[in-house]
């Protein structure tokens, strides 16, 4: 049963930008990331904002659901242009309105409150642009393999990419799992959404408890499936050889570079 | 060969053994399959042949190797780290785990990987083949099993028969000269057993010896050899046919049950005396006029209006009467868990309207109106005990209309529910669910529904992965349920198992539902009807399980009906 879409879920495409290699997007979210925070002047932003605007436009993402990442955060921006704004000293500040005695709106402030606001938009909304455009399993992979040279380090990276998979896998059933336990205790009459924090923590038991049990069922059945197939964490070799297509690392590269410059020099 | 030598197992703080001396063999391109009530040691046996577990008397053999010493006996054992370098125990059982393939029953528990590809590679991955290697297993093995094409898709997107077939890939890319299925069609609807049971022949086909443990004896049928469990012992190993119809040996080995057991000892009366008594807690069906059940061309879409809209209802009509019994046939997928859902009243229709039929327009199903059993409803049980669990809805009921049940009145109603399922309330009431047996828990996962008296009952797959007791003590519920004036629907892939019963077969698929004309009396009669299924009216209720339960779906194809669903 399709659940509820949540934000930032992958539309899939074909533009160069959802066929671009999931690691150099990664590179290049990071290094946008970088840019926002080493520009300091409005041009620099405003050639971030702009940058972004086209990538949308690139990518084909109608502007609304990159706008809806935003809701999560809507009182952070507000507390963040607000504690900017607003001033205590408005009487001893020029270019100050004062609104109650001493407490008012001053105009730094609010440039300062705009600019902060504006980059935390662009830094949510590049990270929204990549999920938009980059499948979960690309993305995972893409982390698995960014990863790897680390099992020189004694990381166990066969476990964790493993540990990634099998949580892709499950998290999904365990949500179908959970909705069909609430509908069938519905049918017994089970109400979710009545009497105060307790009662409700209360009405979940009936949810949780089996939910939990047919988790660990399902842990085991795994273990063994595991262990049937000689499973290890060590040893093991791969199908998959991620090669990255020397024109994805050309651009992804090229594309980092000029974004770290483009905030140094701006 | 895999070999089985005097075989027991205890495991621990267990008081009896799981099995006990059990010995026999399994030649490569053989196909035996394996009978055995519920609890009789089966998915032990399997665990034991994979060295996944150790025996505590006796020794496993397979082509020459013996896995582990004694000393972790009746504990999960394992490969452990390293285990590939040097010859050591670990080693040997690495090698016996590349031999003998075991698939269990549910696939969703044992897909790992997020495609297709990498899930058939994992296996051949760990033994740390070259690349050109695995690539070649894994194209070998999704051929085989008719996966070729599917590589990158998600496991989560396949269907039930798919994921089964996908597990069944990746023990082949192992390679293994056995192959070890539990009951691995028990979740699966029509198309998926028949799928799964394809790739199980050509399996066979390329030399491998087969061993499908399973409680349908319509797979029994197609084996050169059967072996028979009962209560952690082999009783039987020998030619399916001589099995088949021993009658006497199939009802004591809980193979078959007693054609009296199915028919309900007067129902009527008991129903009605109870009816009364806990008509203080909750009205049973007697108290209010009894109404119809009836959905009016109910169409349903998930996610409208979005680019994911699926269309899982179209212009569905059904009448449930008082007292009558529906048969719904369809694949998973094809709709009928948002049938299910909408006939309880738990969901809101697109368009079309369900409810109970009044004179003039339809009364809204209110919850406990009617009950609904999902498929393996055990998955939800909770409570401390039994009676808990039980008395959790009508709890509830009470609670919305303001009332309290006393102590007698849950009383009551434990009793009865518990007695509803065949099962006494003195030594269960007081049992955690989860120490029960898997046909026990089911039936007290009935017996939570039905202590809410409901109206109408849904049962989703009611009898999936039960033994042949257990499936008669559901068919004798559902009889009384009837007798007691409730109307039923059940939702099952297995024709053969319920028509006899049901008065009125459906067919969903692809979220349309039309009536079967096959079991209209007219069309009854004769010979080549469109499914090849003729209920046999009189020889309904005294059919005995085994004859209920074939001709299977490969059966009925094969007399020019379309299987179950087409
Ligand atoms: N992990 C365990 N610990 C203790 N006892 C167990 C364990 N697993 C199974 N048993 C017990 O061993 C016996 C055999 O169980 P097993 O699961 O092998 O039966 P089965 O024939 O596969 O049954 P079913 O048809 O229900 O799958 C049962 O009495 C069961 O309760
Ligand atoms: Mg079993």
């Amino acid at each position: 049963m399709p659940l509820v879409v949540p934000f930032g879920q992958y539309v899939p495409g074909t533009t160069p930008l959802h066929r671009l290699d999931a690691r150099m997007k990664l590179l290049l979210v990071a290094a946008y990331v970088a840019a926002l925070f080493l520009v300091h002047s409005w041009l620099g932003l405003g050639v971030c904002l702009l940058l972004l605007l086209a990538a949308f436009a690139a990518a084909r993402i109608p502007a609304r659901l990159a706008l809806r990442g935003l809701k999560p955060v809507l009182v952070i921006l507000a507390f963040t242009f607000l504690a900017n704004a607003l001033t205590l000293d408005a009487a001893g500040t020029e270019s100050a309105l004062a609104l109650i005695g001493n407490f008012g709106i001053s105009a730094p402030g609010v440039l300062r409150g705009l600019y902060l606001v504006l980059r935390i938009i662009a830094l949510i909304i590049s990270t929204v642009l990549l999920t938009l455009t980059t499948s979960v399993v690309a993305l995972t992979d893409a982390m698995t393999s960014l990863m790897r040279p680390l099992a020189a380090l004694r990381v166990p990276t066969e476990d964790i990419a493993t540990m990634f998979s099998i949580a892709l896998r499950f998290i999904p059933l365990t949500a179908a799992e959970a909705e069909k336990i609430m509908v069938a205790q519905s049918a017994r009459g089970a109400l979710f959404d009545q009497g105060g924090p307790i009662r409700r923590a209360r009405a979940w038991l009936p949810v949780l408890v089996p939910l939990f049990v047919n988790l660990f069922r399902r842990a085991d059945d795994l273990a063994a499936a595991m262990e049937t197939r000689c499973y290890s964490g060590q040893g093991r070799s791969h199908l998959r050889v991620s090669t990255l297509h020397p024109s994805h690392a050309a651009a992804g590269l090229i594309g980092a570079i000029l974004l770290i410059a483009l905030g140094i020099i701006l | 060969m895999l070999a089985f030598n005097q075989v027991g197992l205890t495991y621990p703080g267990a008081a009896a053994p799981a099995l006990e001396g059990v010995g026999f063999t399994l030649s490569a391109g053989e196909h035996v399959v394996l009978l055995g009530a519920n609890g009789s040691g089966k998915s032990t046996l399997a665990q034991l042949a994979n060295a996944l577990l150790l025996p505590t008397s006796g020794q496993i053999e397979v082509d020459g190797l013996i896995a582990g010493e004694r000393a972790g006996a009746g504990e999960r054992a394992g490969a452990g780290p390293g285990s590939g370098s040097g010859p050591g125990p670990g080693a040997v059982i690495r090698q016996i785990r590349t031999l003998v393939g075991v698939i269990a029953q549910d696939p969703d528990n044992q897909i790992i990987s997020t495609t297709v590809l990498d899930e058939v590679a994992f296996g051949p991955e760990n033994l740390g083949l070259p690349r050109p290697e695995l690539a070649r297993r894994c194209a070998q093995a999704l051929a085989m099993v008719g996966l070729a094409g599917f590589e990158e898709r998600d496991p989560n997107s396949l269907s039930g028969g798919e994921k089964q077939r996908l597990v069944i890939a990746g023990i082949l890319a192992m390679q293994p000269t056995y192959l070890i299925l539990d009951e691995p069609t028990s979740m699966l609807d029509g198309r998926g057993r028949q799928e799964v049971v394809a790739a199980i022949a050509a399996a066979r086909a390329r030399g491998c010896g087969i061993l499908h443990i399973t409680h349908e004896m319509e797979y029994a049928r197609a084996a050169e050899r059967a072996l028979v469990l009962a209560e952690g012992r082999l009783v039987y190993d020998g030619a399916p046919a001589g099995l088949l119809t021993d009658q006497e040996h199939l009802e004591q080995w809980g193979l078959a049950c007693a054609p009296q057991l199915l028919t309900a000892a007067s129902p009527i009366e008991r129903q009605a005396d109870t009816g009364a008594a806990t008509s203080a807690g909750a009205p049973g069906p007697s108290a209010e006029p009894a109404l119809s059940l009836v959905l009016q061309d109910v169409s349903y879409a998930y996610s409208a209006g979005t680019s994911f809209a699926h269309q899982a209802l179209r212009d569905a009509s059904l009448t449930v009467e008082p007292g009558s019994y529906s048969l719904i046939c369809g694949d998973n997928g094809a709709g009928k868990s948002t049938l299910l859902r909408i006939a309880a009243g738990l969901l809101q229709p697109d368009h079309g309207r369900a409810g109970f039929a009044a004179a003039e327009s339809l009364i809204p199903v209110r919850p406990g109106d009617v009950g609904l059993v999902f498929q393996h409803p055990e998955a939800q049980l909770f409570a401390q005990s039994v009676a808990e669990d039980i008395l959790f809805g009508p709890r509830n009921l009470a609670t919305a209309r303001g009332q309290r049940l006393d102590g007698s009145a849950e009383q009551t109603i434990v009793t009865e529910a518990l007695a509803a399922v065949g099962l006494d309330a003195q030594g269960f009431a007081g049992r955690s669910p989860f120490s029960l047996s898997g046909g026990e828990m089911r039936r007290v996962a009935i017996a939570t529904v039905l202590a809410m008296q409901p109206r109408f009952l849904l049962l989703d797959e009611p009898t999936a992965g039960l033994d042949a007791r257990g499936r008669a003590a559901i068919h004798s519920m559902i009889a009384q349920q009837r007798a007691a004036g409730a109307g039923v629907v059940v939702v099952s892939h297995d024709l053969a198992e319920f028509a006899a019963h049901a008065e009125q077969i459906y067919r969903l698929s692809a979220g349309e539902l039309r009536a079967e004309p096959a079991c209209e009396p007219t069309e009854a009669t004769i010979p080549n009807s469109p499914t090849g299924l003729r209920p046999q009216p009189g020889q309904a209720q005294a059919q005995t399980p085994v004859e209920a339960q074939s001709p299977g779906p490969g059966l009925l194809s094969e007399q020019g009906g379309p299987p179950c669903p087409s």
